[in-house]
């Protein structure tokens, strides 16, 4: 490895740690977590990158030999779709504010059981397995952004009405804008996959 | 200017997944067109068959026809873009698979369930039976259309990634270089340019289409989060139409491709011919509101929209497909064999299946005309002279015995059968639109009657030329995967 990228990756890792103490920081936290939309929509996904961004900084043979014991890119994938999926849910954002217990937890399994797998598996991935992550995912965004926008009851018991729905209607157009956005990689010819094995810089594109 | 002239290629035999796509086209469009029959036979009154049964044929003879095109189409394009770019197999028979799952599931559910609430599901029909079916055999028809949509979102992706793979994007897909910079000739093919703008314009339906079945099954089971129905027509209407629009994009594929085998000229990917492509795949995406014209409910703009897109899209790909066609036969001495027959036969199905939309796309002409027979007149056109033929010529290229077989009197008389055939059944449909005759009613005024009657026997004549078709195709399959010239060459050419 090129003295100048591992240079490259010290100084990311420095940067994204002390993004994620910065996140946990109370004031952060109160911040973040006063709105729905900032609690699902800001703080959550930034989670989920800074694993990701993070992840890639490991070295390709170690993240290699990861992926060949652990039975390749499917399990990760479904194990990445189960965490955030349970991060979807109201009552996990309940209980991320109530209970410090699952609040370390959401900062710990964001990045580790989300951005990490999907780093790993979006190597092996071509661009049939992204682009059937990346569809039924924008079209599951759609969906939970109208079943907030909806929804006939308050969903959490610590946002109000009015945030669950505009936390909805964040979702949908979070949803339109990713949709038009991966459509636009495929047009100028990004994500084929899988990534070369011996590639440095890790899993090198998002789409 | 790029100089264009014809470089032979050796003719490829289909892969055995192509012949399973088009054994299993064959049998579900007969079954299917018989179920047609059956519901013109009961709008007749030759049968009494009852109304539970017409709306469940009918809900059947919709899902069934647009799934089985789909499927015709797909193994057209896909035929003939592996030729072109690396496709993979695997997913190519998923997607069959799949299909064939998803088939069941709608069968299951409109057979035993008694779901009958139309191929469109539009809502809030499904979810009100009013006792009439289950909330399970409604979940199931759009549980089927789920999986089928799935398959075909796989299918789509590889392309994708195959066309990606080759030429750098999609845009590149489309000729934007040649389009928009000097035109130095490596524009990619006809048939690598129609499958990424239906790549692209399905890839957009599919996921509308699905995230609307998913808030529809929510909906089914939590009446309570409710579903804004003109917001549901709006998306059942854009995946609905975008995927059955892109059904006759694939077939075309078949007229680009073999057409010029026949008189030697190549089939130009010139910048009208780019233009035209690029036009109609943002078109394609806009022009859906030609159905929502009578909801007042929706804002003004967007009923405009509809009607002047309606008209723009009408044209491009059909003339430039027309005029190319034209080029590769005017005084070539073509000649005339079913496919070549069938193909050319097909452009005209088109353009003429074409018109009726546009003038129905009138929003003063739609107030009248919408939900007559007039649609149903318009769409039978283009579809069965238009896509059906293009299937049914490719079929008779890949089983041709060789270069110079002649077609018995039976094929050619079976040709010439389908075409009255077809004309007969659909003039008879849009002559009963011009008298206002509703649609989708299974039981119809005396004063219809003579029309449904008259369609009837044309209907059975389109029939008896279609089993010829399938007969032919099925009794030869053998040479379908075989490597050898099937075209004839014209005089001009053969020596
Ligand atoms: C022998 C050929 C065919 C016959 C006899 C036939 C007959 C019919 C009849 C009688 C109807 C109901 C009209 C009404 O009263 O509203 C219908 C509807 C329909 N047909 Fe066909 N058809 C044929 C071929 C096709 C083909 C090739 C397609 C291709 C996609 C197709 C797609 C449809 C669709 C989408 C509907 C609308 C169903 C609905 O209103 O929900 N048909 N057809
Ligand atoms: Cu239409």
């Amino acid at each position: 490895m090129k003295l100048t990228s591992s240079h490259y990756a010290a100084r990311m890792g420095f940067g994204l740690g002390v993004l994620y103490l910065l996140l946990a920081t109370p004031v952060a936290r109160d911040w973040m977590e006063a709105s729905m939309s900032r609690h699902m929509l800001v703080q959550m996904p930034l989670l989920v990158v800074i694993g990701i961004l993070a992840s890639r900084l490991l070295p390709t043979h170690w993240q290699n030999s990861v992926l060949a014991h652990l039975g390749g890119a499917i399990p990760f994938v479904v194990v990445a779709l189960f965490a955030s999926t349970y991060w979807m849910l109201p009552r996990a954002l309940d209980a991320a504010l109530n209970d410090p217990v699952a609040e370390v937890a959401k900062f710990i399994s964001l990045p580790l059981l989300v951005g990490f797998p999907l780093v790993l598996a979006w190597r092996r991935l071509t661009l049939i397995g992204r682009g059937f992550v990346w569809t039924n995912f924008i079209s599951m965004l759609a969906v939970l952004g109208w079943l907030y926008i909806v929804a006939p009851v308050r969903v959490c018991n610590s946002y109000l009405v009015n945030d669950q729905e505009s936390a909805g209607w964040y979702m949908v157009i979070g949803a339109v804008l990713l949709f038009l956005w991966w459509l636009g990689t495929l047009f100028v010819g990004g994500g084929v996959g899988p990534d070369k094995p011996d590639r440095n810089g890790t899993g090198t594109s998002l789409a | 200017m790029a100089s264009y002239t014809y470089t032979p290629t050796p003719d490829q035999g289909a892969k055995a997944s192509v012949v399973a796509y088009l054994v299993v086209s064959c049998v579900v469009l007969l079954l299917m067109m018989v179920f047609g029959l059956l519901m013109r036979l009961e709008q007749s009154q030759f049968t009494a068959i009852g109304g539970l049964w017409f709306y469940k044929i009918m809900t059947l003879h919709g899902a069934g026809m647009v799934g089985i095109v789909a499927i015709a189409g797909a193994a057209i394009m896909w035929h003939f873009l592996r030729q072109y770019v690396e496709l993979s197999t695997g997913i190519f028979v998923a997607n069959l698979v799949i299909f064939l799952i998803g088939v069941v599931m709608i069968l299951a559910s409109v057979l035993i369930g008694d779901f009958h609430a139309a191929w469109t599901f539009l809502f809030p029909l499904p979810g009100t039976s009013m006792g009439m079916w289950s909330q399970g055999a409604a979940a199931l028809f759009m549980g089927g259309l789920l999986v089928i949509g799935v398959g075909f979102v796989l299918l789509h992706l590889d392309i994708a990634r195959a066309i990606i793979k080759r030429y750098g994007g999609l845009g590149r897909g489309l000729g934007w270089p040649q389009l928009f910079g000097p035109d130095d000739g490596n524009a990619p093919p006809p048939a690598v340019v129609a499958s990424t703008m239906v790549t692209i314009v399905n890839l957009v339906g599919l996921v509308v289409g699905a995230s609307i079945l998913v808030m529809m099954l929510v909906n089914l089971y939590v009446p309570t989060f409710e579903i804004d129905a003109l917001l549901a027509k709006g998306m059942i209407y854009f995946f609905g139409h975008v995927f059955i629009n892109a059904v006759i994009y694939m077939a075309v594929i078949a007229v680009y491709e073999i057409l010029p085998r026949y008189t030697q000229r190549p089939w130009k990917s010139n910048k009208v011919f780019l233009a035209s492509w690029t036009a109609s795949t943002i078109m394609v995406m806009f022009i859906f509101p030609h159905h929502l014209l009578m909801d007042y409910a929706f804002p003004k703009w967007f009923l405009i929209m509809g009607h002047i897109i309606g008209y723009l899209n009408t044209f491009p790909i059909l003339i430039v497909t027309g005029y190319g066609a034209m080029m590769i036969v005017y005084r070539s001495g073509i000649r005339w064999d079913m496919c070549s027959r069938l193909l050319f036969v097909s452009l005209f199905g088109w353009a003429v299946g074409a018109m009726p939309a546009f003038i129905d796309g009138t929003i003063t002409v739609n107030y009248v005309m919408h939900n007559t027979l007039w649609v149903p007149g318009h769409f039978h056109t283009y579809l069965l002279l238009g896509m059906v033929a293009m299937v049914f010529g490719f079929m008779y290229y890949l089983v041709k015995p060789d270069e110079n077989a002649r077609d018995s009197a039976i094929d050619v008389a079976a040709f010439w059968g389908f075409v009255i055939g077809t004309m007969g059944f659909t003039m008879s449909f849009l002559y009963s639109g011009k008298e206002s005759v509703p649609r989708r009613y299974a039981e119809h005024l005396p004063e219809w009657v003579p029309y449904d009657r008259i369609a009837s026997y044309f209907v059975i004549l389109l029939l008896a030329s279609v089993l010829v078709f399938v007969f032919r195709f099925l009794t030869r399959l053998g040479l379908a995967g075989r490597d050898y010239q099937r075209a004839s060459l014209a005089r001009s050419i053969a020596t």
